[in-house]
């Protein structure tokens, strides 16, 4: 199932590596660097899902979570970090409304299937 | 006195009062006769006041119903009865209020008529006796100091180091008796290196009197442990150097408690690096291994370019496992604590060790579980992640197969023990220490965080984690986490 991505990584050679690797899997991705134009871009366009980098700089992942739940917009949002995992992080996401969470340090094949296993557990949720 | 000239007889009375002494002669009823001029010192009295008066009521005055007046006073009659000299000692308060130690010797004079007379020689003894008592006192002191004190030792020895006292305290220090070390070189409580530096420390104590060192001395089983040395001269009656006094402390307990500061300040150092370091290292290695993976997945590859991107990747998987286990050290911030039974947790990550491709064919695992096994409140993955590294390194220490054992058990009414113990090649005696230190790894792939990892957690729990370990016969470590 191909979606609508928004990929938002302040480092390009990550954010284009997943657009790439998205667009391997059929997705219509776009890339940005930034939280506020992440909000821009999303102001323009429909995304399905939005693939966010939770330590950003400038505006953090976590405050365009919340700007994003603010507009009531119900896309699927899959947190990302450089870090392990972080209960903190994880708790907080959940509560702005996340739907899964995706830390860098797995290995690409776990990270891309973590996604698609978000995503289609988010979509059939919402279908309900 | 008529038998002297009268030359004589002043020289002798000269001599009589000059005599540090005081002096009586009674007459054979107990009447003073003669006195000389020191008595009066005695007696407050002038000698007008002695003379012609009874002795004992001179002494002690004539209402004195002391017991000592009685004392001495049959003292004197068995000198009498039976013409002998007897001494007698005694306190006397002299004229300024004063109490003196008197001794007294009693010397009965007979001549062919019988009883003559009584000679009474008193020396004062005050100034001797309150020095013996000072000695007295400073015994007593020190033997109530040793007896009270059990983690000193106390040894002293001549100026050729060998040992001449063994006080007490030091046969339980260093487990030699006293009959054992008594006169033989002080250099056997120390161990081999520290040998040489005796010369120093005495030469240290003559120039200030006293020196202070953190040591370590040597035990008859010969392990070492760290004591506070103090050494000071010691000096016979006269002044004069005879030997020195060790005062050994055993300071184990605190080296043990500053090392286990050190150590989790140390740890706690590294674990902030570590938090820091892992994003900025996880987005590049993210990249690498992406791109890598994104090659391999291509067909147009080389087989040699494709076994060079292998390598890159596996690489670079190797750092991201580095940085995923700093970050599983470091983190202590996210636990989801929930009762644990311990024989499920163990049971589980052995069902893991297939996955993780150890070889368990080779190994015979033998459980022994306490059935009534309490429970301890903990976090899952952090548990798992303990046995799972304790596994992981017993199979990696039993290359060519063996047996792992894994016991479990309630203690003291306070802990859940756990004891693993393979059957493998050891730990040298030398890494010991080192084993729980972050980046210690005698293996080539060992990133060393393992058994750090471990200990964090154990500790973080409020338990505990140790090893025994054999060269060649095997290693067993023992990890006590409390009751829930």
């Amino acid at each position: 199932m191909s979606y609508k991505v928004l990929v938002v990584d302040d480092e390009a050679p990550v954010r284009e590596l997943f657009g790439e690797l998205l667009k391997k899997a059929k997705c219509d991705v776009t890339c940005v660097g930034a939280g506020e134009e992440a909000l821009c871009v999303f102001s323009e366009h429909n995304f399905d899902v939005v693939l966010l980098d939770i330590k950003l700089v400038g505006m953090s992942g976590l405050d365009v979570l919340k700007k994003l739940r603010e507009k009531k917009n119900d896309a699927v949002v899959v947190m990302m970090t450089g870090f392990g995992y972080d209960d903190g992080l994880i708790a907080k996401s959940k509560e702005y409304g996340c739907s899964g969470y995706i830390g860098k340090n797995m290995p690409i094949s776990q990270i891309m299937s973590s996604f698609h296993m978000f995503v289609s557990a988010a979509k059939e949720k919402g279908k309900k | 006195m008529k038998f002297f000239t009268k030359e004589a007889e002043n020289l002798c009375n000269k001599l009589i009062d000059n005599a540090n002494a005081f002096m009586f002669y009674l007459d054979n009823k107990g009447e003073i006769t003669m006195c000389n001029k020191k008595s009066e010192d005695l007696t407050g009295l002038a000698r007008k006041d002695i003379l012609n008066k009874n002795w004992l009521d001179v002494l002690y005055g004539s209402d004195s119903a002391d017991i000592k007046k009685q004392m001495f006073k049959s003292v004197m009659e068995d000198s009498v009865t039976y013409q002998r000299n007897n001494n007698f000692e005694g306190l006397f308060r002299d004229s300024s209020g004063r109490d003196k130690f008197i001794s007294w010797n009693i010397t009965p004079i007979a001549s062919d008529r019988g009883h003559d007379g009584t000679l009474l020689i008193g020396n004062d003894l005050t100034l001797l006796k309150a020095k013996e008592a000072s000695h007295k006192k400073n015994d007593d002191i020190l033997s109530n100091i040793f007896a009270s004190i059990k983690e000193y030792a106390l040894y002293v020895t001549n100026l050729q180091g060998k040992i001449t006292y063994y006080g007490m305290g030091s046969e339980v220090m260093f487990g030699w008796l006293k009959k054992e070390i008594i006169f033989k070189d002080v250099n056997i409580l120390y161990p081999e290196e520290s040998r040489n530096s005796l010369p120093f420390i005495f030469e240290q104590v003559n120039i200030s009197g006293k020196y202070e060192v953190e040591i370590e001395l040597v035990k008859k089983e010969g392990f070492s442990f760290p004591v506070t040395l103090t050494v000071s001269k010691f000096l016979n009656a006269e002044g004069k150097l005879k030997g020195y006094i060790f005062i050994a402390k055993d300071i184990t307990e605190r080296k043990k408690l500053e090392y286990q500061i050190f150590q989790a300040e140390k740890l706690a150092a590294i674990g902030q690096l570590a938090a820091g370091m892992a994003h900025e290292i996880n987005n590049p290695i993210f990249v690498i291994s992406g791109r890598a993976e994104m090659l391999l997945e291509g067909t147009d590859l080389s087989q040699e370019a494709r076994k060079d991107i292998e390598i890159i990747n596996s690489q670079a998987d190797r750092i991201r496992k580095l940085v995923d286990s700093l970050l599983k050290f470091s983190r202590h911030n996210s636990k989801q604590l929930q009762e644990v039974n311990i024989n499920d947790t163990i049971e589980g990550v052995l069902s893991l060790i297939g996955y993780h491709k150890l070889p368990s064919h080779e190994v015979e695992i033998n459980k022994d579980f306490a059935l009534d096994l309490r429970p301890v409140k903990a976090d899952l993955n952090q548990l798992q992640e303990v046995f799972l590294n304790l596994f992981i390194n017993a199979f990696q220490a039993m290359p060519n197969g063996g047996r792992l054992g894994i016991a479990t058990k309630n203690i003291n009414d306070k802990f859940v023990e756990i004891q693993v113990g393979d059957t493998g090649v050891g730990i040298d005696s030398k890494h010991l220490k080192d084993i729980f230190m972050p980046f210690f790894s005698t293996k080539k792939e060992g990133t060393g965080l393992g058994l750090p990892i471990c200990y964090n957690i154990v500790k973080d729990y409020g338990g505990d984690m140790f090893v025994v370990t054999q060269l060649n016969k095997g290693t067993t470590f023992t990890v006590r986490l409390p009751f829930a």
